[in-house]
């Protein structure tokens, strides 16, 4: 596994309402060397979190508080005993006490040579995540010269336009010295991947990369990520709410609700709507797929809201939601948390339905 | 007919050929007056100057200009004007130039460290700005001179130091305004580190104009407070020119017809502080798009 994150806690605390806002809380996920991870999701879910997490870019605060980020064999979360005191009181955090600033430089160390160099992203809204006020090309160059050894400044342009071509922006050349402004949304994606890509990084994360793009700058962008796969053979942690967008680039996928992996293995396994957890089905049958549209059978909302990250119901998540819900598991389904078990080698679910 | 060609390259410059044409006549002008300055201040500094400013000559007190050999006339001691206008620069160009590196220097730290860090730090920015700005300036500055020197380099760092709230501020809401962007969490998530995300991509890239355009208004400024001061004497003390306390000397023989010797310097204080001003403008309006279009 080249990252393994194992009951990851990311906590942000809501002054207004004195209470912990529990965006990520005991997710665990693993992405295999070479493979595709799509991680799926409502808004709200904390997909983007736990990225953010394993990337140690996450600003608010506490922020990360508990759990295991392993990357290539180093803990990222290493020493985080040292900085944070956590107070429970019969499963849920009452208090946390953080040393910031101590927390900060420990990130700091370890994420040194790493965070863009080892583990790459790649943002939604791709004009944003570009400094209008640099052209594209410098942007990149500024990029190669700080993670590959080269130095000279004419090399690094070269290996730049290099990278333009790779992820097939028309002359490249012309488009070197373009500002952010003057590119379309896709054209910036395109950049902001090969500025991502020419690090070679050994870890992708490609958070929700065709939101806010066109339908089919969308198809174009997924494309493009398909085709770079294949050539560089990047391991990738895909983050979408785009179940099409996932099920094209996924190997394996990992289903998240309210702050948890409800759900993970190959995609073959998981993206099926017959089995599996009842928040995928739902998630499934909630948007078109070629038997839908072929018979003309209306879509399936999921019925209420992501629950309050705050006050969180005590027994399984989806509890509330659940449509498959039987009189023979609701009372362990209203008062205890599934555990993840397997029910096929590498398919781990989280509900009672399935719990042996 | 219009003729529309494809560039071989993008502009590099678009808001240069964006601008209106009023804001490129202020920012000409003001380059104009920056550059004469500038050769001025050079011409004094190695004293190739047509006249040696101190000589007296009794025999052509007050001469109006297009003398010959005085294109600008003499004073009342029949000291060149020429020169000594030229040599009036030496009196607020460094120590302008002083002025404006510690408010922009100080300006920069102390808004970085209240954007970028927030917290305690953030509330003593404001609570130094807030404490500059209810202290008139000059008066804080009259203080200094009454309890240092007359010098006007312990002046100029006054004014350096009373500017620095207005770069602080500019900064820090800058800060603030980018840190919301994603460009600025990319520009981690690409693992640039912070002093560099800070003094590039922050101060360089979206700041430098703001400060560019505050360095000149702040030039301006601080010729204006140099004259003011050797205009009421506490500046540079004669026989030293400064357009200050030519004025001053002048004004002494104003009424009784000889106005020239005042009113070319304050004319040369006029024009100078119109350049910088309009510079300033000019820049604000081209580079940060402030003329409404």
């Amino acid at each position: 596994m080249l990252l393994s994150i194992e009951n990851l806690r990311t906590y942000f605390y809501s002054r207004s309402r004195r209470a912990f806002v529990r965006s990520v809380d005991g997710a665990s996920l693993s992405v295999g060397r070479g493979e595709t991870l799509g991680v799926v999701g409502e808004s709200g879910s904390g997909k983007t979190v736990a990225a953010l997490s394993a990337a140690g870019l996450v600003s608010g605060t506490p922020g990360v508080i508990g759990g295991r980020i392993e990357f290539n064999s180093r803990n990222l979360l290493d020493g985080l005993e040292r900085y944070v005191q956590v107070e429970e009181r019969d499963g849920r955090v009452m208090a946390v006490e953080k040393d910031e600033s101590g927390w900060r430089r420990q990130v700091k160390r370890l994420m040194a040579g790493v965070r863009g160099k080892e583990i790459a992203m790649i943002f939604q809204n791709p004009r944003a995540a570009l400094n209008p006020y640099s052209t594209v090309g410098a942007q990149l160059v500024e990029a190669i010269r700080l993670h590959t050894n080269i130095r000279n400044k004419q090399e690094a342009k070269e290996k730049a336009l290099h990278w333009l071509e790779r992820v097939r922006i028309d002359s490249p050349r012309l488009r070197f010295d373009n500002f952010p402004s003057g590119m379309s949304g896709g054209m910036c994606q395109r950049a902001m991947i090969a500025m991502a890509l020419s690090a070679e990084p050994s870890l992708l994360i490609a958070d929700e990369p065709t939101t806010g793009l066109d339908a089919t700058i969308q198809a174009r962008i997924v494309e493009l990520l398909g085709e770079l796969k294949a050539e560089t053979g990047i391991t990738t942690m895909l983050i979408s709410h785009d179940i099409s967008v996932i099920r094209r680039l996924s190997d394996r996928v990992a289903v998240m609700y309210a702050g948890t992996v409800v759900e993970s293995g190959p995609a073959s396994q998981v993206l099926q709507p017959k089995a599996g957890h009842p928040y995928t089905a739902a998630l499934l049958a909630s948007v078109p797929d070629a038997e839908t549209i072929r018979t003309k059978s209306p879509l399936q909302a999921i019925e209420g809201e992501v629950p309050d990250t705050i006050d969180r119901p005590r027994g399984c998540r989806f509890y509330g939601r659940c449509n498959r819900v039987s009189d023979a598991v609701r009372s362990r389904c209203a008062n205890l948390e599934p555990p993840l078990a397997e029910v096929a080698p590498g398919h781990k679910l989280r509900c009672w339905l399935h719990a042996a | 007919m219009r003729r529309y060609v494809q560039a071989e390259t993008f502009p590099r410059f678009m808001a240069l050929q964006r601008a209106d044409a009023l804001d490129l006549a202020y920012v000409g002008y003001g380059l104009l007056v920056v550059a004469l300055v500038f050769a001025s201040y050079l011409i004094g500094a190695f004293g190739w100057l047509p006249h040696d400013p101190r000589a007296m000559n009794v025999t052509l007190l007050n001469a109006a200009p297009f003398t010959p050999g005085h294109p600008l006339g003499t004073d009342f001691l029949g000291r060149d004007l020429q020169s000594r206008l030229i040599l009036g620069i030496q009196a607020y160009f460094l120590p302008g130039l002083l002025a404006i590196t510690i408010s922009i220097v100080g300006g920069s730290v102390l808004g970085v460290l209240a954007g970028y860090r927030g917290g305690p730090l953030e509330t003593l920015v404001t609570y130094f700005a807030n404490l500059v700005d209810s202290f008139p300036r000059l008066v804080l500055i009259l203080l200094v001179i009454a309890a240092f020197k007359p010098d006007i380099y312990y002046v100029m760092v006054v004014v350096g130091i009373t500017g620095m709230p207005v770069i602080a501020n500019l900064v820090a809401g800058k800060i603030a305004f980018l840190r919301q962007k994603s460009f600025i969490e990319a520009a981690h998530a690409l693992g640039l580190p912070a002093h560099t995300v800070i003094l590039k991509h922050i101060l360089w890239l979206n700041c430098r104009a703001a400060l560019v355009i505050q360095a000149t208004l702040g030039m301006a400024e601080a010729i204006l407070i140099e004259t003011s001061l050797s205009y009421l004497g506490f500046g540079v003390q004669e026989p030293t020119p400064s357009w200050g306390n030519m004025v001053q000397a002048g004004a002494n023989y104003f009424l009784q017809g000889n106005f020239w010797p005042s009113t070319a310097p304050a004319l040369a204080i006029l024009a100078t502080i119109l350049g910088f001003q309009l510079l300033g403008d000019g820049l604000n309006n081209i580079l940060e798009g402030k003329r409404g279009r």
